[in-house]
Formats: structure tokens, sequence, C-alpha cells
């Protein structure tokens, strides 16, 4: 019976404990919010080209194989709609499509665009902000928000949240380069 | 007058209950007398040589008398297990990355697999009543951990495999230690 306990003890230690922590850190201001920015030594014209063309897209954002337009006539603009796909070498290489609409569309100061996975796992939103810094100079910020329809996943958004905004980083650093380096060449 | 420390500690792990104590008494007799006629290292040396030449007979043994079947099972499930299960857990945090992100697993991930594992492989040291068992528990714990490396679906760095693979028999003996009877 003691034994009985304190294996209820260890497990309790690492399963509820850890759990309540989550559900508590779930409930704070932030959840859901991953953001990044970026100082990029290009006008934000181009910038701009780097985040609203598909072919670019897949350049810069890891793991994204194709970008596909359900109506081939709007490719963007305000209501206009693409389909990112992924490749999910996490999820055994299962390609994810994603719906991303824009439901704001200024070039090339901003865009806004709503985002669902089209297995329900997500919705949400990302806006991509360029201030032009002038000297052909671009501040580029990004603010995603996102919302976990599985209650599991929506259990893990503290731990997910804090990745997303590392790869969102690292996207970001990826797209600097490219951007610079195209600019340069320009 | 002792052999080499590791060397008895793998014969305990190999062996069975049963068997250990006669095996290890065996060859401490002949280590004693080694010692006497051609000094200590001449005697470690053939201690080493004859702990591992018959460790593969004295684990085939021990597997015939069910008893590592039910260690090794006990080790898989206690440590193999956990460290599978969170390997999925982080698949499926990185999975609901809405951009997706890399296989590579974040610094507080792998430290929750350390801990996870150290407490799992804790759990199995302190079920074990002697030593051979303590000893055959450990080294199933290290076997448990090395399967579910190699079964995860992430690659893990080198210092981390290292230290799942010592710190999970590491956790299990330094257990049954604090717990044996003085």
């Amino acid at each position: 019976m003691k034994w009985v306990k304190r294996i209820a003890i260890v497990l309790a230690v690492l399963l509820i404990v850890p759990m309540a922590a989550l559900l508590v850190l779930g409930h704070r201001k932030n959840a859901g919010v991953a953001q990044a920015a970026a100082e990029i030594d290009a006008p934000p014209d181009r910038v701009w080209s780097w985040i609203d063309d598909g072919d670019k897209l897949k350049q810069w954002v890891s793991w994204m194989v194709d970008v596909k337009y359900p109506d081939p006539q709007k490719t963007n603009g305000l209501g206009a709609r693409r389909v990112l796909v992924m490749k999910d070498e996490n999820n055994g290489g299962a390609l994810m499509q994603i719906v991303s609409q824009y439901s704001e569309y200024a070039p090339p100061s901003r865009m806004t665009v709503d985002v669902r996975d089209t297995e329900g796992m997500f919705t949400g939103d990302e806006t991509y902000r360029l201030t032009d810094l002038g000297n052909g100079r671009t501040r580029l910020e990004v603010r995603g928000r996102f919302h976990y329809s599985q209650w599991f996943a929506n259990l893990m958004e503290p731990l997910i949240t804090p990745q997303a905004e590392k790869k969102m980083a690292m996207d970001m650093a990826h797209l600097k380069r490219l951007a610079e380096a195209k600019a340069q060449l320009q | 007058m002792k052999p080499p420390g590791w060397a008895q500690l793998v014969l305990w792990a190999v062996a069975g209950e049963k068997e250990a104590e006669f095996v290890a008494g065996d060859l401490h007799e002949e280590f004693l007398l080694l010692w006497a006629d051609r000094g200590r290292s001449a005697g470690s040396r053939w201690y080493v040589r004859q702990v591992l030449r018959s460790a593969a007979t004295l684990l085939g043994l021990r597997f015939r008398s069910g008893e590592a079947a039910h260690l090794l099972a006990a080790a898989l499930v206690a440590v193999a297990m956990p460290l599978l299960l969170l390997d999925r857990l982080w698949s499926f945090v990185y999975s609901h990355i809405p951009l997706k992100d890399g296989l590579e697993r974040a610094p507080g991930f792998w430290a929750a697999n350390l801990v996870c594992v150290c407490a799992c492989a804790a759990l199995c040291g302190s079920l074990a009543h002697s030593l051979p068992r303590a000893a055959g528990v450990a080294l199933a714990a290290a076997a448990g951990a090395a399967c579910a490396l190699w079964c995860s679906t992430a690659t893990a760095p080198i210092l981390y495999a290292g230290l799942v693979i010592l710190a999970a028999p590491a956790s299990s003996m330094a257990v049954f230690v604090w717990r044996r009877p003085r």
C-alpha cells in the first residue's frame, strides 16, 4: 500500500503538476500570440513582394512545399484566398493545408490574413506591418494570434506558442537574408 | 582486495539471482589467487576478461529462466514507454505550430525527458530487492532508454542521448543503494 502511494505521488508529480501549470499558463494575457520583427536592408515594396508572392513565400517559410490559389484570377487583395501546403515531418511527413484569406491589404505597409487549417485544428490571424525607415530600409513586424480548437492542443498552448514564435523569428531571419541578398543584386 | 567494481556490476547485471552469487564467488576466489601470484593488474585483467566472456552465456541463462524477460519488459514499460510518449507529445506540440517547425526539440523538452526518465528509472530501482535484480533493472533501464532514443522521431543531440543512457541506470542504482538496508 505504501508503494502504491509512492507511485501515485510520482505520477502526480509527473502528470498532474505540469498539467495544472499548463492550465494556469494558458490563461495568461498573451496566450496564443506570437510575434517577431526584423529590420531589413531593402525598401518596403521589395519586402512586400516576399510576403505577398506565393512563390517567394515558399523560399523563406521552412517546410512550406506549395501555395495554391483556389481562384487563379484573384491571387491577392482583400478577400483573396491562398492555400499554404506544409509538409509536417512531426506528423509522419503528412501534408497539412492552411487556408489563408486576406482581411486587410494595403501594399506596401500592412497586410492581415485570417488563417485556419483544413482539419479544424486551429484558427487565427497574422498581421504584417512594414515601416519605411528611409535609406532603403524597412522594419517588418509580424504578429500572429492563434486559437487551438482541440482541447489537448489548447492545453499545450503555452508550449506551442513559444516554439511558434521561435520558428517565426527563424523564418524572419531567413527572409531578411534573402531580401537583402536580392536587393544587393538589383 | 577487490576486483574492478564496474566488472562486478556487469556480472550482477547479466547473471540471474541464482547464478550471480556462485559465479561471483568462484571468480573472486580465482581473482585472489591470481592477485597473490601475479599481482593486482593481472588479477583485474583476468577478472574483466572472464566477466566479458561469460556475459552472453549468463544473460542467455537469465533469459531462459524468465527473469531477464520480466526485467526487460518492466524497463521497457517504465523507461522506454514514457520517453516514447514524451516524443509523441513533443511531435504533437510541433505539429500544432501554424507554419510548422523542424524536428529539433527545444532544450526544455530534452530536460523534461531527462527528469522523467530519471524518475521512472528510480521508481524501477526502488522496487528491486536484491543487488542482481537492481543491476539487471539498471541494465534493462539503459537498454529501454536506448531503444526509445532509437525509435523517437527527432534526432537527439549526442550529449542528451549519452545523459539519458547513463542517467537511467544511475538513478535506478542510486535509489536501490539508498533504500538498501545497511
